[in-house]
């Protein structure tokens, strides 16, 4: 199958590959996959007290389709806030990246990804909070 | 495609014997066999012809655990693919992704040993993963629900085992070269 001109950038220069402390407040992660075709993907991100994403690294084991999404998903979300970087849909990406119908579901997992490292910032963000209020 | 044990006249089960399956095969093929059937009518030798490629694809499909789980669950009547999957358990995911760090690092170092010790201690994993697929299909005898149940997780996991066998075997090329 051949893949677009922006999915082999993407691939072969990977953006924001590497990995952010997950045990750190201000960073979220998250871990999602595709069993129909074993993909694993990791996205984090930092977020400021304001937040903002200032910062966002994934690693993904899995095909060009799916190194390409998360890649761009990290380039696009960095930024950004917390509630725009919602707002990314999968259609986006399968439009930028030009993915066939059969790569779509890759596009779905970085989508997954994004939304999954908000709500583990928030959830993080929430126990804090949590705490805090029984000190 | 026909159903592959259907095909190769077989008892539809996970826990296949496998050096029965292959000589079933065989002895198929060689019946089936275009030299054998040089004399016959045009119409019976491509018919011959088409069981030949049928049978191959057959034992293709048996000899490989994650394709015969998938003949089983289709037989069951439970969908496969994508979509119709449960997702994968967060352990899976984060267990997955840190053997495939293990190889990176391994390949970075080209290290064959440590290489080897983390394909040994997947290839436990595997075993561990068949007999339970192979308990679950004689378990649930063919009932949909429960095989939905209890085998679509572990056919999942097996595709993250293949996918990490087929990295391995390209980081032992990469140190062969």
């Amino acid at each position: 199958m051949a893949y677009s001109d922006k999915v082999i950038d993407h691939y072969e220069n990977p953006r924001n590959v590497g990995t952010l402390d997950k045990d750190s407040g201000d960073v979220g992660t998250g871990l999602v996959g595709a069993p129909a075709c074993g993909d694993v993907m990791r996205l984090q991100i930092r977020v400021s007290d304001a937040g903002v994403i200032e910062d966002a690294k994934f690693k993904t084991f899995g095909c060009g389709s799916a190194i390409a999404s998360s890649s761009l998903a990290t380039e696009w979300i960095k930024g950004k806030t917390l509630d725009e970087a919602e707002t990314i849909k999968n259609t986006q990406i399968v439009e930028e990246l030009n993915l066939p119908p059969v790569k779509i579901h890759c596009s779905v997992l970085a989508e997954d990804a994004i939304k999954s490292a908000i709500a583990d910032f928030r959830a993080k963000q929430a126990a804090r909070r949590e705490l805090e209020k029984q000190d | 495609m026909q159903d592959p044990f259907d095909t190769l006249g077989l008892e539809p089960r996970f826990a296949l014997d496998l050096a029965q399956a292959e000589e079933r095969h065989r002895t198929l093929s060689r019946t089936l066999h275009p030299d054998r059937n040089a004399g016959r009518p045009p119409a019976e030798r491509r018919l011959a012809l088409g069981r030949a490629i049928e049978v191959n694809s057959a034992w293709r499909a048996l000899r490989d655990p994650i394709a015969r789980a998938e003949c089983l669950l289709a037989r069951a009547g439970v969908l496969v693919g994508e979509g119709n999957e449960p997702r994968p358990p967060a352990s899976l995911l984060m267990e997955m992704m840190e053997a495939r760090e293990a190889l990176t690092v391994a390949r970075s170092h080209r290290d064959a040993i440590a290489l080897e010790k983390l394909a040994s201690a997947m290839r436990t994993r595997e075993s561990a993963l068949l007999e339970g697929l192979a308990r679950a299909f004689d378990e649930a005898a063919g009932d949909r629900v429960i095989l939905a149940q209890r085998a679509l997780e572990d056919l999942g996991t097996l595709r993250y085992v293949r996918r990490f066998f087929a990295e391995v075997e390209a980081i032992e090329e990469e140190l062969a070269s």
